[in-house]
Parts: C-alpha cells; sequence; structure tokens
C-alpha cells in the first residue's frame, strides 16, 4: 500500500501510574486508508488498553508512557480536550459491551443525533436525523423510522452493535476502532456484523482497527494480522502466512487449538445403537409473561415446541441453537425441573411427568446436571468437599465415612486433588470449578448427564481436557451424555447426534457428519457458514446467511419460522408449517425442500 | 393507553387509601379519652345535657354507623362543620354552653381552602429550595467520590441532619428577622413570610435528598455509557447534564415522594413556631380543640395529597426512564 497512511502509532508504551511494570511496550504499526487491521491477543494481553489508547481514551490510572499515535500527522495524544473532542468526528470507536453503551433513558435514535450533533455542529436537525434513520436502514435494522424511537432496552444484542456502528460512522470517520464487537452476539449474527463492518470500510471509505480475541474472527475481518502478547507486538503477518507459518509460540499455540470443523481427522465413532433411555414425544412448553403496561393481560411464550427425539444409551447428543431458541427450557424439562405442558417424557419407558415420591428421587438420581456457570454455581462458603458429599447426604447414602471415601475417590477421578477436600472454593480456576460441578453430578452414579453449556466458559486447553475427562468417565461408567450448547465446533468433537433448535422447535436430527457436510434444514447451513474457523468453508456466509434475527417467540410467524431469513423460502413455507421429515439413515430435518429431495429416495425404495 | 390504566389502577388505589385512612382516624378519634362535647360544653355542663347534645350530634352511635354517615357526606363533598370554629374566624373556647351559635360554625371545607394553599405553598417553596440546596452540594459531590466536595456534602448533610427544626426556626428569626431585619417571620402578610419556614424545611429536606443524589449520581457515572459518551465526541458538560444527572434523577423522585410525608410532621412545627396560617396551624389548634370534623377533613386532604403526589412522581420517573413499569 503506497497511500499516506491515515494512522501512524509509533513506540507507543502504556503503564499504570507508580507501577513499573508496561501494559502495552514499544507497539508500533500504520494504519492505511480503507485499510482493516486485525490485531489478536489472549485475554489480558492488552488489546483493549491499546484499542483505548489509539483513539486517545485511556483512563486513570492507565496513562501513555511514551511513544506517539499521529492521525493525519498530528500526535493526537498531545491534544487539548476541546481539539481531541473535535477530532472525535474522524475517529470512531464500537467496544465489546453493546448494551452498555448508551443511555437507557433516552431512545437510540436521538442519542445517534446528539453525537452527530456534537462532533458536526453545522449538520442541522432535520438533517442529522434522516441521516442517522438511512444509516440505520442500511444496517439493516427492520423499519428504520420507527426503530430510531426505541430506547435500548428494546434493542436486541445484535441490533444494538449495528446503531453503535452507526454511530460511529454516522460523522464518517476516517476510521474505526472495534474492540471485540462480535464477542457477545450470537454466532449467525456477528457474522453479519462482521460482514456489515466489511462492506462499510468500502462505502464509507473507513479504515479499521479490528480487535478480537478470536484468530479465526480476526481472520475473516482483516488481511494483515498483529499478534499482542503481554502488551507486545510478537508477530505481524498477512492472515494466510500467519495461519500457515506462525512464528511465534502463543500465535502456533492459537493455531493448533482452533478447532476444525471439516478437515478435521476426528476419528468417526459409530453412535451405539442401545435402547432409548430418553424418549421426548412431542413436548412443548409455554411460559406466561405479564404485557407491558396493562392490567393483567399476558403474553404466551412458546419455549419449546412439538420436540420429539430419542436418546440411545451410551449416546452423545448435542442440542445447538441460538440464544433464546429454547435450548436451557428444554433442558428444565428433560432434567424434570419443569413439566411439559403438552406431550411426554420418557424415561427408561416411564413417564417423567407421573413420578413423585420414591421414585422421583430415583430418577433424580439417574439424570444430573451440570450447568453453565462455574463461578455463580458454588457456594463460596463450603469446603469444596461437603459441596461433593452434599447430594449423597440429601439422598441418604452411606454413613460419614463411607461418604467420605467416594468424595476422595470421586475427586480423585474428576483431576482434582484431594488436598481440596477441606478448602474453600475461592481462587480456583474456572476449570477446577467445573470439575467439582461434575464431580458433585457423578457422585450419585447417574446413567444420563446433562451439560448446558458446561464448558462454554473455559478456554480451548481447559475444554481439551475435561472433554478427555468425560470420555474416561463414558467409557468407565456407561454414560449417556446430552451437550446443550451454541458451539458448533465443540459439538462437532463430542457428538454422535445432534438436533438443531429454531424458535423453540427442532428443525433437524443428524448424525455428526452428516449435519457438517451435509445439513438438510437451511438453518442449519446458517449456522455451519458462521461458525468462525480457519478452514476454507464448505457454507459461505454470502449463500446461507439472510439478515434478521430470530422473530421473538411470543409473536410466532405463521408457516416455517425460519421463512423470515431463509435464503430458499417460498411461497409455501409463509402458510404451512414443515414437520420433520425422514432423510434416510434416521436423518430428519424440518423443511420442505426435505420432501422434494427426499421423494425420489422414497420411491427408489418402494421400487 | 398505558398511562390511562396506569392512572385508573393507581386512583383506585388512592381512594382505597384514603377510605382506609379516614376509617383509622375515624375509630382512633372515637376511642382516645377526651369527649369532644365535654370540651364544647365546658366543664361544667351537667352530665345529661352533654349526653343529649352527643346523641343529637349521633356521637353515641356504634362507629362503624358513625362512620358510614360520614362518608356519605363527605363523597357528597360535605367534610361537615366544625365543633368549635365559628363561621366568623376566632375559635370559640368551651366556657359557655349556651348553644345558641351552632348555626354557625364554619364548614371544614372552608376551613382548609382558607388554609391549605398557603402550605401549599409554604411547601412548594420549601421543596425548591431543598432541591437547589442538594444540587448546589450534591452534584459536585456525586462527581468527586472520595474528594473534598464529596466530604463536604457529607459534612453540609450530617450538620442539616442534626439540626432541630424548632431551634434553628427560632435562631433564624432572631437573627435574619429580629436583628437585621431583612425578612418577617411571624404571621403572614404576603410572599416574603414564606420564605423563612420554607427555609428551615429545606434544611430538613435537604440531608437525604444532597446523600441521595450523591450516590446516585456517582455510580450512574461509573455506568458505561458516561464513559463511552466521552469517546463519542459528547463534552462532559452535556454528558453529565443530559445523561448522568437525568439517571440520577430517578431515585432523587421516589425519594422526594417518600419525603412528602416527613415535610408534613415538619409543617406542623414549623407553622406553629412561625404562626403561619396554613394546613399545620390548624390541625394543631383542631387537636388541641378535638375538633373531630376538622381533624377528619384534614386527614382525608392530607393523605389524597399525598396519594395524588406519590402518583405524579411515578409518572414523573416512567417518564425520565421508561423500563420502569407503569
Ligand atoms: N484500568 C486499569 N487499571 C489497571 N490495570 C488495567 C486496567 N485496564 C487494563 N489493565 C491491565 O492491562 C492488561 C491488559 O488488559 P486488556 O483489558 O487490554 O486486555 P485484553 O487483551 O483486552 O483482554 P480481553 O481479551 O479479556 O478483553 C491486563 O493485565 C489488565 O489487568
Ligand atoms: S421450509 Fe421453507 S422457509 Fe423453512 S427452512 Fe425450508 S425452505 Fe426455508
Ligand atoms: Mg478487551
Amino acid at each position: 500500500m503506497s497511500a499516506e497512511p491515515i494512522l501512524r502509532v509509533r513506540d507507543l508504551s502504556v503503564g499504570i501510574a507508580g507501577n513499573a511494570r508496561p501494559i502495552l511496550a514499544d507497539v508500533s504499526f500504520d494504519l492505511a486508508p480503507r485499510e482493516i487491521l486485525g490485531i489478536i491477543g489472549a485475554s489480558g494481553s492488552g488489546k483493549t488498553v491499546l484499542s483505548r489508547a489509539i483513539v486517545n481514551w485511556l483512563e486513570a490510572p492507565l496513562v501513555v508512557t511514551g511513544g506517539s499515535v499521529a492521525f493525519k500527522g498530528r500526535d493526537i495524544l498531545k491534544l487539548s480536550g476541546g481539539a481531541m473532542r473535535a477530532t472525535r468526528r474522524e475517529i470512531a470507536y464500537v467496544g465489546a459491551n453493546p448494551m452498555g453503551a448508551l443511555d437507557p433513558t433516552l431512545p437510540v435514535g436521538p442519542q445517534i443525533v446528539e453525537k452527530l450533533h456534537a462532533v458536526a455542529p453545522e449538520i442541522g436537525r432535520e438533517d442529522a436525523k434522516r441521516r442517522v434513520i438511512t444509516l440505520l436502514d442500511a444496517v439493516r435494522i427492520p423499519s428504520a423510522a420507527t426503530r430510531f424511537h426505541d430506547f435500548p432496552s428494546q434493542f436486541s444484542g445484535g441490533m444494538m452493535q449495528r446503531a453503535l456502528i452507526v454511530d460511529a460512522l454516522v460523522s464518517n470517520p476516517a476510521f474505526l476502532v472495534a474492540d471485540n464487537v462480535t464477542q457477545p452476539l450470537d454466532v449467525t449474527v456477528a457474522a453479519q456484523v462482521l460482514r456489515l463492518m466489511r462492506e462499510l470500510t468500502v462505502s464509507f471509505d473507513t479504515a479499521i482497527v479490528f480487535i478480537s480475541s478470536s484468530l479465526p474472527t480476526a481472520c475473516d475481518a482483516a488481511n494483515m494480522i498483529l499478534v499482542l502478547d503481554e502488551g507486545r507486538v510478537v508477530e505481524r503477518q498477512q492472515k494466510d502466512a500467519l495461519v500457515a507459518n506462525p512464528t511465534h509460540a502463543y500465535t502456533a499455540d492459537l493455531v493448533a487449538n482452533t478447532p476444525k470443523i471439516w478437515t478435521g481427522t476426528t476419528p468417526p465413532r459409530t453412535p451405539p445403537v442401545g435402547e432409548p433411555v430418553l424418549s421426548v414425544r412431542g413436548a412443548s412448553r409455554s411460559y406466561h409473561v405479564r404485557k407491558r403496561g396493562s392490567f393483567a393481560g399476558t403474553s404466551e411464550v412458546r419455549a419449546v415446541r412439538n420436540v420429539t427425539f430419542d436418546v440411545h444409551a451410551g449416546e452423545n447428543f448435542g442440542i445447538v441453537g441460538e440464544s433464546g431458541c429454547g435450548k436451557s427450557s428444554l433442558m428444565r424439562l428433560l432434567s424434570r425441573l419443569e413439566r411439559p405442558d403438552g406431550g411426554q417424557i420418557l424415561c427408561e419407558g416411564v413417564d417423567m411427568a407421573t413420578l413423585s415420591g420414591r421414585d422421583l428421587l430415583a430418577f433424580r438420581r439417574t439424570v444430573q446436571l451440570v450447568l453453565q456457570d462455574p463461578f455463580g454455581s458454588l457456594p463460596p462458603r463450603t469446603a469444596v468437599g461437603a459441596m461433593i458429599e452434599a447430594p449423597l447426604r440429601i439422598h441418604g447414602l452411606g454413613d460419614s465415612k463411607a461418604r467420605r471415601e467416594r468424595v476422595v475417590a470421586m475427586m480423585r477421578e474428576v483431576g482434582l486433588s484431594p488436598e481440596l477436600y477441606d478448602q474453600l472454593p475461592l481462587g480456583l480456576s474456572a476449570g477446577q470449578r467445573q470439575r467439582i460441578n461434575v464431580a458433585r453430578a457423578m457422585i450419585l452414579e447417574p446413567r444420563i448427564l446433562i451439560m448446558d453449556e458446561t464448558l462454554s466458559a473455559l478456554d480451548q486447553a481447559e475444554q481439551f481436557k475435561l472433554l478427555a475427562l468425560f470420555e474416561t468417565l463414558q467409557a468407565k461408567h456407561g454414560l449417556t451424555y446430552i451437550f446443550i450448547s451454541h458451539d458448533m465446533a465443540l459439538v462437532r468433537r463430542t457428538c454422535d447426534r445432534v438436533a438443531v433448535m429454531y424458535l423453540g422447535e427442532v428443525v433437524e436430527i443428524s448424525r455428526n457428519e452428516r449435519l457438517f457436510f451435509d445439513p438438510g434444514h437451511p438453518y442449519s447451513r446458517a449456522l455451519l457458514s458462521a461458525i468462525p474457523t480457519l478452514e476454507e468453508k464448505r457454507y459461505r456466509t454470502e449463500d446461507c446467511l439472510l439478515d434478521g434475527e430470530p422473530p421473538n417467540p411470543i409473536d410466532l410467524p405463521v408457516g416455517c419460522g425460519f421463512a423470515g431469513r431463509c435464503p430458499n423460502a417460498f411461497d409455501r413455507c409463509r402458510v404451512e408449517s414443515p414437520v420433520l421429515m425422514a432423510r434416510g439413515n434416521r436423518d430428519l430435518a424440518a423443511c420442505f425442500l426435505v420432501e422434494r429431495e427426499a421423494a425420489p429416495v422414497l420411491e427408489e425404495a418402494l421400487a | 393507553m398505558e398511562i390511562l390504566s396506569f392512572l385508573a389502577r393507581r386512583i383506585a388505589q388512592g381512594l382505597v387509601i384514603v377510605f382506609l385512612v379516614s376509617g383509622l382516624i375515624f375509630t382512633l378519634l372515637r376511642v382516645v379519652p377526651g369527649d369532644p362535647v365535654r370540651l364544647m360544653a365546658g366543664g361544667m355542663a351537667p352530665e345529661a345535657l352533654i349526653n343529649e347534645i352527643a346523641t343529637k350530634m349521633g356521637l353515641r352511635d356504634p362507629i362503624p354507623i358513625q362512620f358510614m354517615r360520614y362518608m356519605g357526606h363527605v363523597v357528597r363533598g360535605d367534610l361537615g362543620e366544625s365543633f368549635v370554629r365559628p363561621a366568623n374566624g376566632a375559635s370559640t373556647g368551651g366556657s359557655s354552653f349556651d348553644d345558641s351559635t351552632r348555626g354557625a360554625r364554619a364548614k371544614v371545607l372552608d376551613l382548609i381552602g382558607e388554609t391549605l394553599p398557603m402550605t401549599l405553598q409554604l411547601a412548594g417553596v420549601a421543596v425548591a429550595m431543598a432541591l437547589v440546596i442538594s444540587a448546589l452540594i450534591g452534584i459536585p459531590g456525586g462527581l468527586a467520590p472520595g474528594r473534598w466536595p464529596d466530604r463536604l456534602a457529607f459534612y453540609v448533610s450530617s450538620v442539616f441532619i442534626s439540626l432541630p427544626n424548632f431551634w434553628l426556626g427560632i435562631v433564624l428569626t432572631l437573627l435574619l428577622s429580629v436583628k437585621l431585619g431583612w425578612l418577617p417571620a411571624i404571621g403572614y402578610g404576603g410572599f416574603a413570610y414564606t420564605l423563612l419556614p420554607a427555609f428551615v424545611l429545606a434544611v430538613e429536606l435537604s440531608p437525604v435528598l444532597i446523600r441521595t443524589l450523591t450516590g446516585s449520581l456517582a455510580s450512574i457515572m461509573q455506568e458505561p455509557f458516561i464513559a463511552v459518551g466521552a469517546v463519542r465526541g459528547l463534552s462532559r458538560r452535556r454528558i453529565i447534564a443530559n445523561h448522568a444527572l437525568r439517571n440520577a434523577s430517578v431515585p432523587l423522585l421516589n425519594l422526594l415522594g417518600v419525603q412528602f410525608s416527613g415535610l408534613l410532621g415538619g409543617v406542623l412545627i414549623v407553622e406553629y413556631i412561625f404562626d403561619y396560617p396554613g394546613l399545620g396551624l390548624l390541625t394543631i389548634n383542631a387537636v388541641l380543640q378535638r375538633d373531630f370534623p376538622l381533624i377528619q377533613g384534614i386527614a382525608i386532604v392530607t393523605s389524597a395529597i399525598f396519594v395524588f403526589i406519590n402518583i405524579a412522581v411515578d409518572l414523573a420517573a416512567t417518564m425520565i426512564d421508561p423500563r420502569l413499569e407503569y
């Protein structure tokens, strides 16, 4: 790139007042017009500090200890408050917390107008408003003119992030710093935002510094990647070269630990076809929420709709979907924390809803739950041993000596040092805490373990270790696992069969290989296209991902729930709802297109 | 529409509250010792006469029947007549049981109608003063947590809280009115007479307002949207004025609603000290004279005002913060 760089960062160092350890040390890079520069690094490597330093927005106790950030030849770190504020028109920033970024008590649109007015006072109110609405439309916020007057709490995370991109771009800045913007978003929404940012560099002539903790995401967005480790730039390469030959140890690790979906060498496990241990038969569950601003009106949220599947003994069954699709509601049904209000769930042939008393207690021993949050779910004032022992005490199993022996054995089994027995869980890592949770569930020797986002909060290395542990436990105790997750890569690695949920319905149930190589439902394809990976994608976002977000489960559309976002939707999809249809080999999908392709198969079979 | 259903619901609730308060006061007044007829007729009146008057006035009927009869009048806008006050103004003592003036007793509604505007003026000025004082002291405090403006706010509110209102009223009267002659103090003869008593009330109201404002502003200033405002190019003035104060005013408003009940207590004392012809003074005299209909009327009116103010405050709060449910 021969053009004069917009931003020239030289030897930038940042420290904490009164502390010798630098947070950033001698960071230098250039940003050319219209370039997207990716910056990656581990948590705590200084990405956020860097992103704030280059827009001159450090707050105490952080201080710049050296170097310069030259924007159009002027060091912005030396600008006075007023001059800097004027420059904000040219320098925009979008952060990782969209929901907190605007005043919750004022509508979104007027706040963007306010910002435009602050940095470009010569633009009249009416013009500013028109411009904001045009831009909201450009980032594909549905019915932008009405949404303009909505409050932040009425926006979903993805919409809010797009509104903030509008807020950043409304003054036509020369460059934009995006710090982990996709991190809080669902995969399909994150993929949309990413695509949007790429388009915008072209149409708005804006250069972007794209900061991310995920290598695949950064590679999706940018060509040139800078790697930050402990506040230093340790590597900078074109993305392909970086993935092919990482030079720094951290980068190499990162590349090696990035899960592979299609090119991996996962030995395909033949899913055991044992007895069904858990049969879900048309289970439904609705919740009633109070309607805003009415006397007694309630709306019905249909969280789980007519779900049917079997889980076989010894199987790893996956349930995937984006936030709000009903995964956790289904989990509550499967573990009988709640009863379905339609349909049945059979555990080893017995309807769970009819269980009570001793049978229910026995059922609770059979099915155990391991939850998402490794930090919130442990009582902080109870010793580790007592915590693991609690279920035994509740079920009245063994005397105290026998219980202690069992707890210690279990701690060994899940890889917790028995020395932790008398300690409080304070200061334990997320991985260790999650092991405590697993031990608590395993101590009752359950047959089925339901894992609700159990590994989501852990980093790659910890995930690997726990997965290995799960495998060992399964081999030894003949466990059946149900993994509930939004993480497709994790599901690819662990599950034999996967149910894909959308808007409370199961839209596809397929074996692992089939789902990832030949998905039956357009939504599954959209999910696959949105997985951040370093591989050549089998499904391109451009073909598989339309805009929009899942509709609210309160006002469900007629016809196929996915029709509003489906690239393949046709007339029939808007009037009629597809049901799960066989695609051969026990794989099912709920899409009219399956019918068409399935029909010939059927004829062949008849012939 | 949401506002209308909110109003309908709250007004219905309010009516229930007013009804219950009236019932409670009514019952209390009739079970506490002290016979109003004895007071009216004078200590020397024969027992038989007292009983006769009381029976004529319906005071010997069962309490629920008295109450229902009373409420029947109230809903028609009739709060009854004072036991002791003649229509011409001065309160009659209980020295004579000659009943010739009974026809000319003052209407409770008129008595309240004369004094209520005075008290509303006093309360309004007091709240305005309290808000100005709390803003001047609380906002700098909230913007500089842990530093001297914060400590100043703390000390000022601590001092204010420990000043007894009667003491402050007397000291200020002696200083500003008697010694310096700047402000009139006793009685009422124009707006200037409101200032001193209002200030005394404001000092009483301020400490909690100052603390709430300092605290809520300090915590709002920690919110991400305040920090993000700076990088979005908003000036600090604008961030504070348009966003921080707006958010911080919600707890303040809610507090004001609650404080009004406290204000009523203060009004009693302050009006008494300054001989300010408001509802407070009327109340004190009514209680001293066991003027049941008047006490009862004042209770209904004040509880209605209380209900009204709380509705207004909640309405204002939901207007500022749309996340609050109606
Ligand atoms: N305000 C602050 N005061 C003190 N230390 C800070 C402050 N902000 C950041 N740090 C330190 O600076 C280092 C870099 O933090 P930074 O937030 O930039 O990490 P990051 O790369 O953005 O991590 P993540 O991926 O988790 O967002 C960390 O060691 C952090 O503890
Ligand atoms: S039924 Fe129609 S809208 Fe639904 S997924 Fe299939 S093609 Fe798309
Ligand atoms: Mg960060």
